[in-house]
């Protein structure tokens, strides 16, 4: 009875350990899934246009806009109806797409380099890499969080947070002009040229 | 006899102003001065570099707190800041902090930004949604000197 007890906590020990570090993969390997989709859609693409075009479904894969959304306007966001909050998300998702393709040079390959991984509270997990890009080196940090999968909802490079620094353009305008303001701001950068 | 009443009354005035003076010191060490009932929060970063213990913590420009303590986190080596902010305020789970520079060579402080969240941060809750400081002088150090890495990375970069 004594020896089963025994072997049984010994067996726990490292199975304690187990479910953080299977987080930690489970998040790395969907990121890298999901850098590898897009790297491929970069490589194989002949020009912007079809790069644009391509770029989309596969970002709304991997990104979890809605958070992305709420969390870019910040306070101001309990204020939106549910209607206000579906077309600040599409119209959110289409500058941040628009944006994200536009960085990219046809026939230029960034590489990616994977670091460390971090799970900062339940449910989340940091990946930091650096991507060497036109000669370039920038160190970006992947935030991810799980919902029905692991899905990216910030990105920090430089030390910069995209999701910060969006809301702190968004609650000025919030507080000048409420929700119809941010929906105008919105609708003129995503209709906006690159 | 006038003599000896003036006497005491600039040792009273004296006594009085050393009172005042006590009684700032423990106030302003304490943090009191800030306006009533404190709570702590903690929060992650990469690098807390340049900031301080008795840092001020601001909301929109508002300073609702000051940095208690900060350490480092012995598991992933990043830093934890613990910071006292106004018992009123109540902040939202998905609130940012963001060290930030007074002027460009400026003391640090930290940035709250409060998100959009319904529920709120509880006493000794962690803020995992942090920017750290972003260090201007290496920033300006790569745009007068150049980046080492741009030469060598750019020959090696795979070009199709």
């Amino acid at each position: 009875m004594k020896r089963r007890l025994i072997l049984t906590l010994l067996a726990a020990v490292p199975l304690s350990s187990l479910p953080a570090a299977t987080t930690l993969e489970q998040a790395q390997t969907r990121l890298r899934g999901a850098v590898d989709e897009v790297l491929d859609l970069a490589r194989k693409a002949k020009d912007k246009n079809t790069l644009m075009q391509r770029i989309g479904p596969v970002l709304n894969k991997h990104i979890s806009f809605d958070v992305m959304t709420r969390r870019a306007i910040g306070p101001g966001w309990r204020q939106f109806k549910p209607d206000e909050q579906s077309k600040a998300i599409a119209l959110f998702t289409k500058l941040i797409i628009r944006s994200y393709g536009s960085k990219f040079t046809i026939g230029v390959q960034p590489e990616v380099k994977y670091q460390s991984a971090a799970a900062p509270a339940a449910g989340r997990v940091d990946v930091s890499t650096t991507t060497q890009y036109q000669g370039s080196r920038y160190s970006v940090v992947y935030r991810l969080e799980e919902a029905e999968a692991w899905r990216t909802t910030d990105v920090v490079i430089e030390g910069v947070s995209m999701v910060a620094n969006y809301r702190s353009q968004f609650d000025p305008v919030f507080k000048r002009g409420g929700v119809a303001a941010v929906l105008s701001s919105l609708e003129q950068s995503a209709g906006r040229p690159e | 006899m006038k003599q000896t009443q003036l006497q005491y009354l600039v040792g009273g005035f004296v006594l009085l102003g050393l009172g005042a003076v006590f009684y700032l010191t423990v106030k302003l060490g304490s943090g009191a001065l800030l306006g009533g009932d404190t709570y702590q929060l903690e929060a992650r970063f990469a690098s807390a570099s340049g900031l301080n213990k008795g840092g001020s913590v601001h909301v929109a420009g508002v300073p609702v707190g000051r940095v208690e303590s900060i350490r480092v986190d012995p598991e992933d080596f990043s830093a934890i800041v613990t910071v006292t902010v106004l018992s009123g305020l109540k902040l939202p789970t998905d609130t940012m902090a963001s060290i930030k520079t007074t002027g460009l060579i400026g003391d640090k402080f930290i940035l709250l930004s409060p998100g959009a969240d319904e529920t709120n941060l509880s006493p000794g809750e962690r803020i995992t949604l942090t920017e750290s400081s972003v260090d201007i002088e290496s920033l300006i150090g790569k745009m007068a000197f150049g980046s080492l890495d741009k030469e060598s990375e750019s020959e090696a970069s795979p070009v199709p």
